[in-house]
């Protein structure tokens, strides 16, 4: 192999070559010029190489099993106060330790999946406009970053279908990352957390939704609640509604406004059937609502873009 | 969809019910209304004048104006004749018009609902003349864009003093901004008619729609001389009527009229009386219309009459549209051809070629349905979200083409003659029905119905509902074409009558299962911030220069086609890279010494398949630890490996790096692989140097990443640490072995634990010191050891210290 300094005397030689273009007959000067480029730029990538190379003998190797270097300081941790856990970790920490005391099984949701599991199971219709409502990546493959939890309702549901055999529901609470393609301001990130829920039964009904989303909130809040809906669209609920609630007292909450907290409604029975559980004789219902606004709305946050950007000076207002 | 309240409301019974709690019903029982828009004093102090003097004032554009309010104004000054004395500079006002006149006082409409309205006062005009009020242009009164002039109002109705608003209906109305999303699988509520039979629903009465849209087989008279053929590809178009008119008055308004008043208040502008028309039967159906000039078409087509052929566009055509942009279609679009010439693309917009006109004498009205997924489609390549696609993209049925185009016939009587319908479809549709069971309905939805109960709450919005016991039989009307199953017809009735009513019931709660990966991101979390790490949060999808960077290969990640930007165009292999991106911002906000650390899910492609046929992901667990200072930061980030790993009770060892196809950034001569067992948990090292080039970092950085589903493997339930103490007395020394420095540091440790693995002890290392240029190094260890049975005797002490002392 060339030593660097042969590669950099070669270039030096190459750059002179460029001095000839201008007494080349016209119609030769454009495919000389292109192929000293060329040229030089190989010699350029085989330089940079060479000096990598070079650097990395200097480099000296340690003793990996010693507990500190030679004639260096015993290491040490970082001061505690520094330390921070994320906050939208710590908020699904929360919400999952709540599903679990109402007795749901946890399941995190995956962060690349396939159309069948993020529409076609879901009863979306093959090119139907409710799939534009969902803005989502494609992979060259046609693989998508999920935008929404109920991306695993096939899973959990399938996974779990054996519990009903054994006259028990399936409760499943579903925590995970999901992404939309639209532009990144104060309130919209492309990358956000959601929770889905899903619970399954011979006799569950619409009722019993709103009751558990409601010991939900009122566990989180610490507070008795109003609840209300609105209709809503889901092509895999049937019934679809928007679960609002009132604003809690810890939120500056005075007993008027809503909090629009999550979308649900009773599992479409072609959800069901492609989990392979029978329709006919198990009913059951879902709901998907976002981490992110919790943590706003708990902290007064009003910069969703903090979440992603690993800033420090962000991050250590919830230091331990 | 902006929908006038007014309009709503016509036809419903709301006595007794405030705006408000109708607009809070139908947010709870139909769709969230976004915002109300009150302009119930918009047309406040706005009259009808007659111009009863007019004198256009030399030099100026100016005229005099005198009129006459019918003495309703105040703040005005009044000429003996009772007139008010105005100055308008628009060039058709004369004397005897009727115009819409702005009293002092008065908001100009087109500013109400802005941060800026403008309030109408006296103006002294050519420094002499008083000007009180203004008469107003179309645009003023916030009815269109037209500014040409001042709207002149029919005589026949204007009567001086009369308010515009009482004139036009009702103008003091309420907008409500509904929000479509939650609508998109109801065409049917896309049309006021449709909107006003769920309200009426909603509040309990029964809607009745009416016969010309329910029953629309009238006879019509074709003129036989008219001829047009239509053919259409059913699975793009699965309806097309049409209806050939003959011009019979100037398509051309002289007057303000109502339909201006309505479009404004729904959003959309006036145009002109037919295209009004078909406008204003779009608003109240959902169904929209297009009306084409008939010679046109038929020149277009160079046939003898016309042959309307829909089909799906040819790649490569082009096609003029009426907003003059030239539009490149392809095999999605479906377009409208005069045989076989395209002159609209369907359901978007119309073609420049056969724009009606005002010389248009013959016009053919298209009342059609197109293939929702195919206007999606179009809606996405082109661009065009106009009222018309909105409405069309939802599936308008095929049940109301006919009924429609024949609702317009009546609308547009002044201006067109029909003189002949066509339409593909021959036969009625036959409806869908759907069976349930009343205790099917009440054991979904948790409520105790009665059947008759459901049966009311279904015939309100005009199912057709038998009953047999706890059998209900629906007949569903047409324009619901979202209804097919049993769970749709329940929906209908927990919605109508209030999901809000439904009592929330707690059902029995089993226990759950513990989710180990949880639980131990839980611990990895709160073990390293306590030790002063921070956890982050980055982006799953990076920039291909990242990963070239780190020296991984982007071709080993699963590239976004649709990407925001150039920065999020791959999913991630590793966390580490991601860390190091994130350091130098920190570095530079003057944190000189920090380490960050995040847990998510990674996607290099060589990981392969799962059993369903997506990509396998790896759980990963990255750490990086820098400082501001270059300094060798491998053994920090060791202290912190292996507390975290102790604290999970996971042995371990750290052995020679190797390569794989994703940890290219780690210096091999610095770095080390951590197993447990024969399984690889992870890797540990500094960060090569001309990687942290890249990131403007100090050399000596490092990192570790683990794998965590590998540490659940490995977690063991019981912890192997000795907890053990000794009653006896411990014996404490310091201790300094010199040993040929290329010993491993580690070697010499486990001597020394093996030696003490009889006692109870703590063995801690204190330093490592090596003189330069020296052959060997000294290594310092504290220790502390007793017997667990015995007070050890002097002579046993020194004989375990000399064991020790002797460790190479």
């Amino acid at each position: 192999m060339a030593t660097i300094q042969e590669l950099k005397n070669e270039l030096k030689k190459l750059n002179a070559e460029y001095a000839k273009i201008k007494d080349l007959p016209a119609d030769q000067r454009a495919d000389f010029g292109k192929q000293l480029n060329i040229k030089k730029q190989q010699l350029n990538a085989e330089i940079a190489a060479a000096e990598a190379a070079a650097e990395q003998e200097d480099v000296q190797p340690l003793d990996i099993s010693a507990p500190c270097d030679i004639n260096g300081q015993m290491p040490e941790f970082l001061t505690a106060d520094f330390g921070s856990k994320h906050p939208l970790m710590t908020e699904l920490d929360r919400v999952i330790a709540i599903y679990q005391s109402m007795g749901f099984d946890i399941a995190e949701s995956v962060q690349l999946d396939d159309e069948y599991h993020m529409f076609d199971s879901l009863n979306f219709a093959k090119g139907h406009p409710a799939r534009d409502g969902y803005d989502t990546f494609r992979t060259e493959e046609g693989f998508i970053p999920p935008a929404h939890t109920s991306t695993m309702q096939n899973r959990v549901l399938k996974a779990n279908a054996y519990k009903l055999a054994e006259g028990k529901a399936i409760a499943v609470a579903v925590p995970g990352r999901v992404y939309r393609n639209e532009d990144v301001d104060a309130t919209h990130e492309h990358t956000f957390y959601q929770c889905e829920g899903v619970y399954v039964s011979k006799d569950c009904t619409l009722g019993n939704m709103l009751g558990i989303l409601r010991e939900f909130f009122e566990k989180y809040y610490g507070q008795k609640l109003n609840i209300k809906t609105q209709p809503g669209y889901f092509p895999f609920t049937e019934p679809s509604l928007e679960f609002l609630i009132e604003k809690p007292a810890s939120l500056g909450g005075k007993g008027d406004g809503w909090l629009e907290m999550l979308g649900c409604g009773m599992i479409h029975p072609n959800v069901l059937k492609a989990a392979g559980i029978d329709p006919t004789k198990y009913q059951g219902f879902a709901w998907g609502g976002g981490i992110d606004r919790l943590v706003m709305l708990r902290y007064g946050l009003t910069d969703v873009r903090n979440f992603e950007a690993a800033k420090l000076d962000f991050l250590k207002e919830f230091a331990c | 969809m902006l929908i006038s309240l007014n309009w709503l409301k016509g036809g419903l019974r709301t006595d007794g019910i405030s705006d408000e709690d109708l607009v809070k019903l139908i947010g709870a029982r139909l769709v969230e209304v976004e915002g109300v828009i009150d302009q119930t004093h918009k047309y406040d102090n706005i009259y009808a004048v007659k111009v009863m003097y007019c004198e256009a004032i030399e030099g100026t554009h100016l005229h005099l104006c005198k009129i006459d309010d019918g003495g309703k104004a105040e703040k005005v000054e009044r000429d003996e004749n009772g007139y008010v004395q105005v100055m308008c500079g628009a060039p058709n006002v004369h004397e005897g018009m009727f115009a819409a006149w702005i009293a002092p006082g008065a908001i100009v409409p087109q500013t109400y609902n802005t941060d800026e309205p403008f309030e109408i006062g006296m103006r002294k005009m050519l420094k002499k003349y008083n000007s009180f009020g203004m008469m107003a242009g179309a645009d003023e009164l916030d009815f269109g864009d037209d500014h040409s002039g001042i709207v002149e109002l029919n005589p026949a109705t204007a009567k001086p003093g009369r308010l515009i608003s009482e004139m036009f209906g009702n103008l003091n109305d309420k907008i409500l901004d509904i929000e479509n999303k939650s609508l998109t699988h109801r065409p049917d509520t896309f049309g006021i008619l449709g909107f006003r039979r769920e309200v009426a629903g909603i509040l309990g009465q029964k809607h009745t729609s009416e016969d010309w849209y329910i029953d629309p087989e009238q006879k019509f008279d074709n003129d036989e001389n008219i001829k047009l053929d239509i053919t259409i590809d059913e699975a793009l178009c699965p309806r097309y009527t049409a209806i050939v008119f003959e011009s019979i008055a100037e398509n051309k308004n002289d007057y303000l009229n109502f339909d201006a008043t309505l479009l404004s208040r729904s959003g959309m502008r006036p145009v002109n009386p037919i295209v009004d028309a078909t406008n204003i039967m779009m608003l109240a159906t959902g169904q929209p219309l297009h009306a084409f000039d008939y010679d046109k078409f038929v020149a277009v087509g160079g046939s003898k009459t016309p042959k309307i052929i829909v089909r799906a566009a040819k790649k490569g055509e082009k096609l003029e549209l009426l907003d003059g942009t030239i539009a490149k279609l392809n095999p999605d679009d479906i377009v409208i051809t005069s045989n076989n010439i395209p002159v609209a693309l369907a359901g978007a917009m119309g073609g420049a070629s056969t724009a009606i006109d005002e010389n248009t004498k013959r016009v053919i009205l298209e009342s059609a349905t197109f293939s929702l997924y195919n206007l999606r489609k179009t809606q996405m390549a082109h661009g065009i979200f106009s009222e018309a696609i909105t409405r069309f993209t939802k599936g308008q049925p095929a049940g109301q083409t006919k009924a429609v185009a024949l609702r317009f016939v009546e609308a547009a009587r002044k201006y067109l003659k029909p003189l002949a319908l066509f339409d593909t479809q021959k036969e009625k549709q036959k409806p869908i029905e759907v069976n349930l069971t009343l205790t099917q309905l009440n054991a979904l939805l948790g409520t105790d119905f009665t059947a008759d109960s459901v049966k009311r709450i279904l015939e309100n919005v005009e199912f057709i509902v038998s009953l047999d016991g706890e059998n209900i039989h629906v007949v569903v009307p047409f324009w619901r074409t979202d209804i097919h199953i049993a769970e749709d017809i329940i929906e209908e009735v927990g919605r109508l009558s209030g999901f809000d009513n439904i009592p929330p019931v707690l059902p029995l709660h089993a226990t759950a299962d513990p989710n180990e990966l949880f639980a131990l991101k839980s611990n990895i979390r709160d073990h390293l911030a306590a030790r002063g790490a921070n956890e982050v949060l980055t982006y799953s999808f990076v920039h291909g220069d990242l990963m070239q960077k780190v020296g991984q290969k982007p071709e080993n990640s699963y590239k976004i086609i649709n990407s925001i930007s150039p920065e999020l165009q791959h999913i991630r292999q590793s966390v580490v890279p991601s860390l190091l991106d994130k350091s130098y911002a920190n570095l530079r906000a003057g944190h000189d010494k920090f380490a960050l650390f995040e847990m998510n899910q990674v996607y290099p492609r060589d990981l392969g398949f799962d059993n369903d046929t997506v990509p396998r992901s790896r759980h990963e667990l990255g750490f990086v630890f820098v400082s501001q200072k270059e300094q060798s930061n491998y053994y920090i980030a060791k202290k912190y490996l292996e507390s975290l790993l102790d604290s999970l009770n996971i042995s371990h060892i750290l052995v020679e790096f190797k390569a794989s196809s994703t940890n290219s950034y780690y210096e091999p001569k610095r770095s080390a692989m951590i197993m447990c067992g024969d399984v690889i948990l992870g890797y540990i090292g500094e960060i090569r140097h001309d990687v942290l080039r890249g990131f403007k970092l100090p050399n000596g950085t490092a990192a570790f990443e683990l794998e965590l589903t590998k540490l659940l493997d490995q977690e063991q339930g019981v912890n192997s640490k000795d907890f053990r103490t000794s009653d006896y007395p411990a014996v404490l020394r310091d201790i300094t072995l010199t040993v040929d420095d290329k010993v491993k540091y580690s070697d010499v440790e486990s001597k020394l634990r093996s030696i003490l693995s009889s006692f109870i002890y703590k063995l801690v290392p204190t330093s490592i010191y090596q003189a330069e240029g020296s052959k060997t190094k000294n290594l310092s260890f504290h220790i502390e050891f007793a017997s667990p049975d015995k007070t050890l005797t002097k002579d046993e002490i020194s004989a375990i210290m000399k064991k020790l002392e002797s460790v190479k």
